[in-house]
């Protein structure tokens, strides 16, 4: 792909923020016009297509970025006649597994989006050698999407088949509504 | 739930922002990798849905719309 990295930068970045936007869109007409009416679909389907787009550019530059650096390491232990640098790097900086992981040590669920986060960000940082803020700032907004989206389901399900949910739905009835059910 | 129109507008903002901000994306791809290129098709398709999506909302009379509640009512 013959992208500059500026550009790519650019790109990743207005499509996130547009991602964001357009899933807040969603969330809102939803909200206010039922998921199944028209703009509500329309605004999902604009969603969707960012999500796509966001994606692929994503996935041609992880995939030149790979290809790149092998190639690179692989000429570069051809010229000096020794191994490349990646994987030495990679087994003596490797640091060892924590003990206490982050979800323990500040007492959340496992699945919790700040323990995900953390998690993916540590990982992120050991496989690259750093992470820059704008990195953050990109999984971070990740994971909010991931929570709108999820949000938008579940209540879509609750809204679909509130029989399935006899807890929330005994807090929203009336308490002098005697039950029947 | 109603429908409030200031919010309804604010919405219809937001929405031009939105496409305002990712217009030039097709027109980056394909400058950089041609008319042909996948990523400028899926990127075109994106722009057209945005544009689709805004039109119909300006479009939109939300007071003609009935209301929709968020609260769950037992029909037992």
């Amino acid at each position: 792909m013959q992208l500059p990295e500026a550009d790519l930068e650019y790109l990743i970045r207005t499509l996130s923020d547009a991602r964001s936007r357009a899933t807040e869109l969603a969330v809102s007409l939803g909200s206010r016009l039922g998921s199944e009416h028209r703009l509500t679909e329309l605004a999902n389907t604009a969603a969707s297509n960012i999500e796509t787009t966001l994606r692929d550019i994503r996935n041609a530059a992880t995939g030149e970025s790979a290809a790149g650096t092998g190639l690179s390491d692989l000429q570069s232990a051809l010229r000096t006649g020794t191994q490349p640098v990646a994987v030495v790097k990679e087994t003596l900086t490797s640091p060892p597994p924590p003990t206490i992981s982050f979800a323990a040590s500040a007492g959340l669920d496992g699945e919790h989006w700040l323990s995900v986060l953390v998690d993916e960000l540590l990982a992120q940082a050991r496989t690259s050698g750093g992470i820059t803020f704008e990195r953050v700032e990109r999984m971070l907004q990740q994971r909010k999407d991931e929570f709108l989206r999820d949000f938008l389901t579940a209540r879509r399900m609750y809204r679909t088949y509130p029989r399935l949910f006899p807890e929330i739905a005994d807090e929203t009835r009336p308490l002098t509504t005697p039950s029947t059910i | 739930m109603t429908i409030d129109l200031r919010e309804f507008n604010e919405l219809s903002r937001k929405a031009a922002e939105l496409m305002s901000e990712t217009a030039d994306v097709p027109s980056v791809l394909r400058n950089r990798l041609g008319e042909q290129h996948d990523l400028t098709h899926a990127a075109e398709r994106m722009a057209t849905s945005i544009e689709t999506f805004v039109r119909e909302l300006r479009s939109f009379d939300a007071s003609s719309e009935p209301a929709v509640t968020d609260s769950y009512t037992n029909p037992y």
